[in-house]
């Protein structure tokens, strides 16, 4: 069995949301819909000691997903691979999985006709990786840093793999029963 | 919290299909149990309900992204929308038939079909009723089961909106009883009399129940607990919603009401005035409540989004147009 996650190193994140651009640009997104925001509560601590950490965000894709078992249509649905995406001709924009994700990662464009709106949300680049199975999502392969790193945990020689066995990750809001798949190493200060 | 995800017309509908079920579910229990054989003061609550559903249900398409594919709700076992529109289907079937069955008595040329189907009228609306009870509970369930939002996920959400529905319902029939089409006798007079005397005193006591459940949900919400709950509440309590929530629900919505109802007798304060500002309330509260959509904010997020929908940004994309951006 295959299983993506991604896992993102603080420590290594600038900010310079190249990967959200790149992201926009490549699964050309209207204007008001960003899959993979990089968040920060800005700069922390009293001079000359602080510190600034960045969040990068995107789907989780949740081993037990909150926005698949309550969309009426089917269009929202689960990949054996866990990838989490929505079929744009099923959708009928109720937008109940909207409210369900306890993460917020997934609207409609306001910008498209009326008449045609559907859910989106980051997915894992599905589209590119059925073209290519070794292909890593857009935000993955720009990222210079490094920070995005993307694989099968099922496989124990990957790189996520090794680095979930052995650094801490954190996750994200895992009080809602999700399971969500995006691992963080936490980048614990010092840096400007 | 970017923006509100679903739109005053998903607030209106819950109003509307609460409202339809509350009508119907009473109408099914007076007409069964309390006064059987005089069927017809019934028809004009019921033509009422169904024109509350058709509204909602007009509202609730239109809301759509996809209005054309409406259907495809009824494609998946999982989710509860799905059970929302059967059940809102099946009650406006029933509430028609039984509205058929006495058609006849404002315009006989419907005769025929009213005597095949007088019968099985007392039927068609315990069906109606029984699924109206299926709808108004389902409207605040739905909201409860999301349970990224934390003033929704409370059991005490779906307990709120039935009360409020059957109370709003019992305004609507207070209103309506004995119109259209049935004609007027004396017996159907006294009927309806009676209804009215009893409803009096039931809508007292839900506009009580009304009043403590939601003043419990809201104040335990702002008194304790979840950070977001929280930060909801207090915004009903003191916040941006406080005169809504105080003025409009709490003390016109329900206080007012109330004390024509127990003061008011039999005048117009208490037969008119006083139902339609328990609609009012009813139709205030669910969009209070959509409204209160907050979300457990990741660190940062609300800053992000900030900037991102900051007049700049916000001019930036209003000016883009559909297709603009693809190549
Ligand atoms: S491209 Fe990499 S370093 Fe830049 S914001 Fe994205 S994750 Fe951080
Ligand atoms: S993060 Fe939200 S949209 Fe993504 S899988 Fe989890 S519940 Fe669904
Ligand atoms: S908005 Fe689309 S994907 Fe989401 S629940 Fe509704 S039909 Fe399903």
């Amino acid at each position: 069995m295959t299983r993506y996650v991604m896992v993102i190193d603080q420590r290594r994140c600038i900010g310079c949301h190249s990967c959200t651009v790149a992201c926009r640009v490549w699964n050309k997104l209207p204007l008001d819909i960003i899959y993979n925001p990089v968040v920060s509560e800005g700069v922390q601590g009293t001079w000359p000691n602080v510190h600034r950490n960045w969040t990068p965000l995107l789907c989780m894709h949740c081993e037990n997903p909150e926005c698949v078992p309550c969309c009426p249509s089917g269009a929202s649905q689960q990949d054996d691979d866990g990838t989490v995406w929505v079929d744009p001709k099923k959708c009928l924009s109720c937008k109940v999985c909207v409210n369900a994700c306890p993460y917020g990662m997934r609207d409609a464009s306001h910008m498209e006709n009326r008449m045609h709106r559907f859910v989106r949300k980051c997915t894992f680049c599905r589209d590119k990786r059925q073209l290519d199975p070794d292909a890593q999502p857009y935000c993955v392969e720009t990222c210079h840093q490094k920070a995005r790193i993307f694989g099968d945990l099922d496989d124990p020689n990957s790189e996520v793999s090794k680095l979930i066995g052995s650094v801490k990750t954190d996750r994200i809001f895992t009080e809602f029963g999700t399971e969500p798949q995006i691992y963080y190493i936490p980048c614990l200060g010092g840096q400007a | 919290m970017k923006h509100h995800y679903w739109e005053p017309p998903i607030a209106l509908y819950l109003f509307l299909g609460g409202l339809a079920g509350g009508i119907l579910f009473l109408s099914a229990i007076f007409n069964s149990f309390v006064i059987p054989g005089y069927g017809e003061i019934f028809a004009m609550p019921v033509l009422i309900s169904l024109v509350c559903v058709a509204i909602g249900c007009v509202f609730l398409i239109i809301d759509l992204g996809q209005p054309g594919v409406f259907w495809r709700v009824w494609t998946t076992a999982t989710s509860i929308i799905k059970w929302g529109a059967t059940f809102l289907v099946i009650a406006a079937v029933f509430a028609l038939l039984y509205l058929l069955a006495y058609l006849d008595q404002a315009w006989p040329i419907f005769a025929p079909l009213s005597q095949l189907l007088l019968p099985a009228a007392d039927f068609f609306l315990i069906v109606a009723g029984f699924f109206g009870l299926c709808i108004m509970m389902y409207t605040g369930i739905m909201l409860s089961t999301l349970k990224a939002h934390a003033f929704w996920a409370t059991p005490a959400l779906p307990v709120l909106f039935t009360i409020s529905a059957i109370s709003t319902g019992c305004a609507a029939v207070v209103l309506s009883i004995g119109g259209w089409p049935a004609q007027i006798t004396l017996e159907s007079l006294l009927a309806a009399a009676l209804v009215l005397e009893i409803l009096h005193i039931v809508d007292i006591v839900l506009v009580i129940a009304e009043l403590i459940v939601l003043l419990t949900m809201v104040l335990s919400f702002a008194g304790a607990g979840n950070v977001t709950a929280k930060k909801a509440a207090m915004r009903w309590v003191k916040g941006s919603y406080a005169l809504l929530f105080w003025v409009g629900m709490v003390f016109i919505g329900l206080l007012v009401p109330l004390m024509m109802y127990i003061g008011g007798g039999h005048s117009a304060a208490s037969t008119v005035v006083a139902p339609i500002l328990v609609l009012c309330g009813g139709c205030l509260l669910r969009f209070m409540v959509v409204n209160t959509d907050d979300r457990a904010d990741i660190p940062g997020e609300i800053r992000y989004y900030n900037r991102v929908l900051s007049s700049n940004g916000q001019e930036f994309t209003t000016k883009w147009e559909y297709g603009k951006n693809l190549f």
